[in-house]
């Protein structure tokens, strides 16, 4: 999932270096590994556990809240807000919390930011608390849209943080035109200049879409075609990369003339390069979303709950969104940036953040798919990549 | 007597070693143990803890289905070796030889690049190399040379960042052996009737053999396992094996997998330093 990029703070770039660095020293690896190599010593946490109301711990993405936020819920709340970016790529997160929770053991955060897919997973092992909606009376602000979704279907586990689309990012002085359509990457003039997301769902999502493949439901086999496209454009040399948040750079440099992109990460680029632009494509885009849930045996369900309805409030949300630039899952945030004027009213109008209604509808979310699709579709996505 | 005051000395060699020995039994001999195990072990459902089970499945993973990426990676690491010999040997006789008492200052410029992050040092590459940069629009505008033309994302430019990273390895090693030549050595070859060439190749180069060993070995085996070059100058094609147990480490969770990956790639290593050390001689090393 792309990984927001605030206007005059925290670079993706500086996200991605943290990110190779740890893999690079394996420290991300270290203790899920050894732990994973060593005997079961844990005594189990079935029985219910004792809460704590006054102290709560939020592991969270990067660059997602702005700086107001925290300070303000801990003094409306009266809870002390541990707020953390230690959340920075679904699967090395969950290399560090399968150990314990496989076991039945707790993990310290009591909310964490699975995307929505990461979060379907966890929902699936059941290694997550059921949400006290009782205790959130602002989950009724939730987007329209939201409301059921395909990773969490009753919503009982799952509240959106930010949601966001990918579509097609483009540098005009490369292409020397607009793009529209899925087939403008494939263009042979852009050959060896066209980047990917290493994010499956998005670059095989946009791909199904195009080949008018229903993704709400994916199986390994109704996708094939997207995988065979996908391996014949990277055999071809028509693509160059598979990227994380790093093909912003690739794309200002053109080094892309055009990928598979992320439209929060294009409206702040575009600010300082007129050149780029984002479109989502004819056949459609993906919608994802970054979720907060609960881990099993958290001791600050009440708290959450607590910290869940202040950031569903849209005043709080608002404040969010003028600062992360992501669509928000928050119904009223709009009408909340337009009060507040100059540059919040500007995101408010901002179709790279607030899609348009007319492609709001072309924008789909990628279905659950089974553990044992889920397992083919990654190795295979994986080979593609060369690994 | 004297031989009670030598005594003590019995113990002195074993304690002096004990704190490179004990780091070498928790920080090598223990985690390779542990990743043994783990390549040895299968996971019973996805995301289960693994299981050690004595299954070889793994290792029949790692050699069926990423030949093409030790390969490479072989290739690759021995390619940026050859090269970083070839631009690391004349650079350093040159300080060693006419360095004069600047040795020290040039020296240092060689290392002051290294003083950046590895990361930041081969992003660099993609913008000196860009599609737009001003070297590439000045190459283009060459005669001879296509409009075209681009230098990332092919196999050149991964060769090439391996070589431009590692380069110091093979630089500092291949200098400390030629500083302490006397090059009076030369003149007395030349006194012999040997030829400047000749004096080079049968008194220098000799002489300083065991920093080329050092150095090529330096290179070769942190390239071989590097993952990043190809990640920011390669493409899917150009995939090495450090990408692959990454990948497999990190993504994928398949710890099984990238363990066998790793004892294999450690395995191939060593057998290729042990046969590079009995052709060029690990006396050599010890001289």
């Amino acid at each position: 999932m792309p990984r927001p990029l605030p206007t005059p703070r925290p670079q993706s770039r500086r996200q991605f270096l943290g990110r190779s660095g740890m893999a690079l020293g394996g420290l991300a690896l270290g203790p899920a590994f050894l732990a994973a190599c060593g005997e079961d010593s844990s005594s189990e946490a079935d029985g219910p556990v004792t809460q704590d109301t006054k102290n709560l711990y939020f592991a969270n993405w990067p660059a997602y809240i702005d700086e107001e936020t925290v300070a303000l819920f801990e003094e409306a709340s009266g809870i002390k807000l541990r707020y953390t970016e230690e959340y920075n790529d679904n699967n090395e997160y969950f290399a560090k919390i399968q150990p314990l929770l496989s076991k039945g053991n707790a993990i310290e955060p009591d909310i964490i930011a699975p995307t929505f897919w990461m979060a379907g997973r966890l929902i699936e092992l059941g290694w997550v608390e059921a949400l006290p909606v009782a205790k959130v009376p602002n989950v009724k602000n939730l987007r329209a849209d939201l409301q059921s979704p395909t990773w969490d279907p009753t919503g009982e586990f799952s509240l959106p943080w930010q949601s966001g689309f990918a579509g097609i990012a483009y540098n005009r002085t490369v292409t020397g035109r607009d793009l529209g359509s899925m087939d403008d990457l494939w263009d042979p003039a852009f050959s060896g200049k066209i980047g990917v997301l290493t994010e499956m769902r998005d670059t095989l999502g946009l791909i199904a879409k195009s080949l008018d493949i229903d993704i709400s439901e994916p199986t390994a086999e109704k996708l094939q075609p997207a995988l065979d496209l996908l391996q014949e454009k990277v055999d071809a040399g028509q693509i160059k990369q598979f990227t994380g948040n790093d093909y912003m750079d690739d794309l200002s440099q053109g080094n892309f003339a055009a990928c598979i992109g992320w439209s929060g990460d294009i409206a702040q680029l575009r600010k300082d390069n007129e050149a780029l632009d984002f479109v989502i494509p004819e056949s459609g885009g993906t919608l994802w979303s970054d979720t907060m849930v609960i881990p099993k045996g958290s001791d600050g369900i009440d708290a959450a709950a607590a910290f869940m309805d202040y950031v569903y409030d849209p005043v709080n949300a608002a404040r969010i969104t003028a600062y992360v630039q992501y669509y928000s899952p928050v119904e009223g945030v709009v009408d909340e940036l337009r009060r507040l004027g100059g540059e919040a009213a500007e995101v408010a109008d901002n179709p790279l953040v607030f899609p348009t209604e007319e492609s709001a509808k072309r924008l789909s979310s990628f279905g659950q798919l089974s553990e044992d699709d889920e397992a083919t579709l990654e190795a295979a996505f994986s080979r593609i990549q060369g690994n | 007597m004297a031989g009670e005051d030598r005594k003590p000395a019995r113990f002195v060699p074993w304690a002096m070693l004990s704190p490179g020995g004990l780091w070498l039994l928790l920080f090598f001999l223990l985690p390779t143990a542990v990743l043994v195990k783990m390549a040895l072990s299968e996971k019973p459902n996805r995301f289960a803890d693994p299981e050690f089970t004595w299954s070889v499945s793994s290792f029949s993973r790692a050699f069926e289905d990423y030949g093409g990426q030790f390969g490479r990676s072989f290739l690759y690491a021995g390619a940026a070796t050859v090269l970083a010999f070839l631009i690391g040997y004349p650079l350093a006789y040159c300080i060693a030889a006419y360095g004069g008492r600047w040795r020290d200052l040039l020296i240092g410029l060689v290392v002051i690049p290294f003083f950046t992050s590895f990361l930041i040092r081969t992003i660099a590459w993609t913008s000196i190399l860009g599609n737009q940069s001003s070297l590439t629009e000045a190459v283009r505008g060459l005669p001879l040379v296509p409009d075209d033309v681009n230098f990332l994302g092919n196999a050149y430019a991964v060769v090439g960042g391996l070589t431009y990273n590692f380069l110091p390895f093979m630089i500092l090693p291949i200098y400390v052996a030629l500083e302490k030549i006397d090059f009076r050595l030369t003149e007395a070859a030349g006194d012999l009737y040997a030829t400047p060439m000749a004096g080079f190749w049968r008194v220098i180069f000799p002489l300083s053999l065991p920093g080329v060993f050092a150095g090529s070995l330096l290179v070769f085996i942190p390239a071989a396992g590097d993952f990043i070059n190809n990640k920011f100058l390669g493409t899917p094609k150009t995939s090495m094996i450090g990408s692959v147990v990454q990948d497999q480490f990190l993504v994928q969770l398949d710890y099984p997998v990238a363990a066998a990956l790793s004892i294999t790639l450690m395995a191939i290593i060593t057998v290729a330093v042990l046969v590079y050390s009995k052709l060029f001689g690990t006396d050599g090393l010890a001289a």
